[in-house]
């Protein structure tokens, strides 16, 4: 068992040089050594070499698509993704003798990776109020207590019911359907704090919230603009298509603030150029943008374009596009050319040239792919930000032909198959009309609460029942202070988990850990084998099927759990049918195919080797917006500038990490080693502002609501970042995001600009 | 850069051979070296294409497509790089010409597979293709938009079914 690292030491910090490249056989054997050190050579053979296959497990870790079915390598997955299914698949348990030794309390002092460390949950337990110990409890009791807590609340709003995106399909349409039986839109999920804002920007603009681009796309697009993301660590099987890209004549550009190694050059593991070889180089170019800086670089950008045009008409716009399929041009075009280039340079702190020599990338390229993920998304900007994005791809025609598109690569497994299944507090009528003329009650209209608002809920007393289908709230979730008070006053909360995390010891009176199956582990229901399905982040809808024996016979799976607790809550006369759906998964997928649009014989073609596509309708040629065209938009907001004797902080992973739970304490790319609490700053910054390379400080964060945040203890590491900016590992610096710094139309946390400064301690 | 061209005389009208060709995962019915196409989506298909031992897989991406006019198109393959246009002008209402022009950009395959061979190869295919048509004489209802530059344009206004709420 490794050394619990409480949350307020730092570790011993080493430091090593910056990778300039990723993967290769260093990351065959990290994953490798963490997987046999997790459990077995048998069980790690098991889900590696049954991991993204066509009849196997579904990756856990992220939502990048797989190959076509006879396209998929033998070891068709990451590092992370191995080291993420073999933390699930470990033989450590976590059994009711632990928690007799172990206090709420004493757990509540621990880092979310020495909880992760401790193994899989065994059977369900129970914090009774005012006990400072969890207890075992039979399902019965134990559901049967969430049950009649739900049924005593004066309102069904007074409950919320978060998802995490490695819920299944099934589960997800599941939990909503229960919470709208029981009569409440309280669904906030894991969304809202990580894409929501590329939903809102592509819905508004092209009608579709989802990413626009396949796998096929990717590799042979003319030029790929990665922005604001690392591939290298959050979803490096993305680097085996850029690959691609390159060796098809591609040309990748990256715009981020930190050089990521990933961006740099890939050394493919499966390719002998990748384990003796210097591997394939990523990025063509490097534009190292400040943060948030990037809504004013694509302004700028298409104010060049615009000239591009001015001087050479008819060469450089695709006006067949923008007059037959667009609106809002003019307006755009007007907005743009006004655009600053001294406020430009201040808040990209890119060089003119540099932006020009995009320009020209720009020029160059038929087909263009812009990527993105949470170096986008978490600004309070960010829907502007997106939305700029967008009318820069619409200006060359980039939307709706092979080769082109917008590609949010969103993060975990089956975030964007959850939304589709309902999971989402503002469902349109038709969804909530279909519902109740399949299952005859009438689902609540009125809006309920997204993450944010569930958790002011909690705090100001108007929620007082949580309960997270997955994930971990409350590490996830910004403004950690605030969050855990919410927490803390809610008279009940359940969590159906794999492992134990830091949201089962910030507890409300009473608190419920249901553990339950994990993706690995099979399935096997009154009615046989069972399978779920997920849908991928360029929606694929395909199956995944456990492999592992179950860590435990007490486990239900995801779906149990949900069916008896709506039988619990509902009662006798429910109209909708939870035996049946808890025996036999294909009858909710039955349900699923007459209620969600495009899943029709759903049963029958998820079947098929690799699933199915959901068409998108960009590439069909519609755009589902009010006016049927794609809608070019007019975009205001600030980058972020700290006052002096500030930065602005980006909260950010490192790589041995999987969303809040941290692997080790190293972060082998950046060159960091042994401690996680530090605090990544530009050298000349440390240098004016009267500080050094390893000085311990406080950072504390700047907000207008006058609340002092302070993550105390953090070492400074002069690095690589543009001046004014920093970089800090999250969770740990979730406590400096003030839940309402955030995009205002899509109400996702700013967790990438933060105003900090540094108190030395 | 290398252009083929091949044309045969088709007797049906300009429709049916039009229409028999946008069918393109029917094509291993009558294309000896044609031995699996698939349509991933309207402007992209998938080819496994054979010439006794040697075999070649690729994607070709179609540029350009106009019903009962003519289909352009480029394929993805680095190795096999080449792009094309089949083009349908209507003799009288009963018999089409069929003209197929392909440029090669890249060809690097075995030795065997020479420029003449594949001329030789295109215009048996386009044989099989006379001979399969005329033999059936219909080729039913298939998709009439166009495809300009890689982009749809439907017919009708019948957007794809799918969920269309905000995605977060």
């Amino acid at each position: 068992m490794r050394t619990p690292s409480h949350e307020e030491t730092p570790g011993e910090l080493t430091r090593t040089e910056p990778k300039d490249w990723a993967a290769g056989v260093p990351a065959v054997r990290k994953a490798l050594e963490y997987s046999l050190s997790e459990t077995t050579p048998r069980r790690t053979a098991l889900t590696l070499l049954t991991m993204n296959q066509v009849t196997g497990i579904d990756c856990p870790g992220c939502a990048w698509p797989d190959p076509a079915p006879g396209k998929r390598h033998v070891n068709e997955y990451c590092e992370n993704g191995a080291k993420h299914i073999n933390d699930e698949a470990t033989s450590k348990r976590v059994t009711r003798e632990f928690f007799a030794q172990h206090s709420v309390s004493d757990l509540a002092q621990r880092s979310d990776q020495w909880l992760n460390d401790q193994g899989r949950l065994t059977e369900p337990m129970l914090k009774r109020a005012g006990s400072d110990h969890y207890e075992p409890v039979a399902w019965r009791e134990a559901i049967g207590l969430l049950a009649d807590e739900l049924r005593s609340l004066d309102s069904p709003d007074e409950a919320t019911f978060y998802t995490s995106g490695r819920v299944s399909n099934e589960a997800a349409f599941l939990l909503q359907l229960f919470a709208r039986a029981y009569g409440t839109n309280n669904l906030p999920d894991c969304s809202n704090m990580c894409h929501e804002s590329s939903g809102a920007a592509l819905h508004e603009t092209l009608g579709t919230g989802k990413g626009t681009v396949t796998l096929l796309d990717l590799q042979h697009a003319d030029l790929v603009l990665l922005v604001g993301q690392n591939p290298g660590s959050n979803h490096p099987r993305q680097l085996s298509a850029l690959e691609e890209t390159k060796l098809n004549g591609g040309r990748i550009v990256a715009i981020n603030p930190l050089p990521e190694a990933g961006l740099k050059r890939f050394k493919n593991p499966q390719k002998p150029r990748g384990v003796v070889g210097r591997g394939v180089d990523i990025a063509d170019r490097f534009l190292q943008v400040r943060i948030g800086g990037d809504l004013a670089l694509f302004r700028a950008l298409n104010r060049l374009l615009l000239e591009a045009e001015d001087a050479a008409p008819g060469t450089v716009l695709d006006r067949d596009f923008i007059d037959t399929s667009t609106s809002g041009f003019e307006a755009f075009s007007d907005h743009v050319r006004s655009t600053d280039w001294d406020q430009v340079l201040t808040d990209t702190g890119l060089t003119r040239a540099e932006i020009e020599g995009l320009r020209d990338e720009v020029l160059a390229s038929d087909r263009v792919v812009v990527c993105w993920a949470m170096g986008l998304t978490q600004h309070r900007h960010a829907v502007p930000t997106i939305r700029e994005i967008v009318n820069f791809l619409m200006l060359r025609g980039n939307l709706g032909k092979p080769g082109s598109g917008a590609c949010p690569v969103r993060g975990h497994s089956n975030v964007q198959g959850d939304r589709t299944m309902g999971i989402w507090e503002k469902m349109p009528d038709g969804f909530l009309d279909a519902i109740q003329q399949e299952f005859g009650f009438d689902p609540p209209r009125h809006h309920g609460v997204d993450a944010v608002k569930a958790i002011h809920a909690m705090h100001d007393g108007d929620v007082k029942v949580f309960l997270g289908m997955a994930g971990n709230f409350v590490s996830a979730a910004p403004d950690t202070a605030y969050t855990e008070e919410a927490m803390r006053r809610c008279r009940l909360t359940a969590h159906v988990s794999t492992k134990l995390n830091r949201s089962h010891v910030v507890t409300g009176e009473a608190a419920l850990i249901l553990p339950t199956l994990g993706r690995t582990e099979v399935d096997v229901q009154d009615g046989g084998p069972q399978f779920v399905t997920v849908e991928n982040s360029m929606s694929v809808v395909h199956q995944s099927r456990g492999k592992l024996e179950p860590s435990s016979r007490l486990l239900l799976s995801e779906v149990a759990i949900l069916c008896r607790l709506a039988r619990a809550t509902l009662g006798p006369d429910t109209t909708v049918p939870w035996d049946t759906f808890e025996a036999d998964y294909g009858a909710i997928r039955d349900r699923i195919s007459r209620i969600v649009p495009g899943f029709g014989d759903f049963n029958a073609r998820v079947a098929e080797p690799g699933g199915f596509a959901l068409p998108n309708p960009v590439n069909e040629g519609f755009f589902l917006t009010e006016t049927g065209t794609a809608q070019f938009s007019v975009n205001t907001g600030e980058a972020p500038h700290a006052p002096p004797g500030h930065l602005v902080l980006q909260t950010l992973r490192s790589h041995d990490q999987w969303n809040t739970i941290p692997y080790t304490d190293d972060d082998r790319y950046r060159g960091i080693h042994g401690s996680r609490r530090i605090v990544m700053v530009n050298a000349d910054d440390l240098t004016e502002l009267g500080l050094a390379e390893g000085d311990l400080v406080d950072v504390v964060s700047v907000w207008g609501d006058g609340v002092e945040r302070r993550a105390p203890g953090f070492r400074l590491v002069p690095y690589p970042t543009p001046r004014g900016c920093a970089a800090a590992y999250y969770p740990e610096t979730n406590v400096l995001v003030p839940l309402d710094h955030v995009d205002e139309t899509s109400g996702q946390p700013a967790s990438k600009s933060i105003t900090v400064r540094f108190e030395r301690v | 850069m290398r252009t083929l061209e091949v044309t045969a005389e088709v007797a049906v009208p300009i429709r049916t051979a039009y229409d028999q060709w946008t069918r393109f995962e029917s094509f291993p019915r009558f294309m000896s070296t044609v031995r699996e196409v698939e349509q991933v989506r309207p402007a992209v298909t998938r080819w496994l294409i054979g010439l006794g031992p040697v075999t070649r897989e690729f994607h070709a991406e179609i540029l350009e497509q106009e019903p009962d006019s003519h289909i352009s198109w480029r394929s993805w393959d680095r190795r096999l790089r080449h792009a094309g246009t089949v083009s349908f002008t209507p003799v009288d209402p009963q018999r089409t010409l069929v003209t197929i022009a392909v440029r090669c950009a890249t060809w690097t395959g075995p030795g065997v597979v020479t420029l003449p061979l594949v001329r030789r190869t295109l215009a048996a295919e386009l044989e099989h293709f006379r001979v399969f048509i005329e033999g059936v004489g219909d080729a039913g209802e298939t998709w009439r938009g166009t495809i300009h530059d890689g982009r749809l344009k439907h017919l009708k206004n019948q957007p794809p079914t799918v969920p269309g709420w905000q995605h977060g």
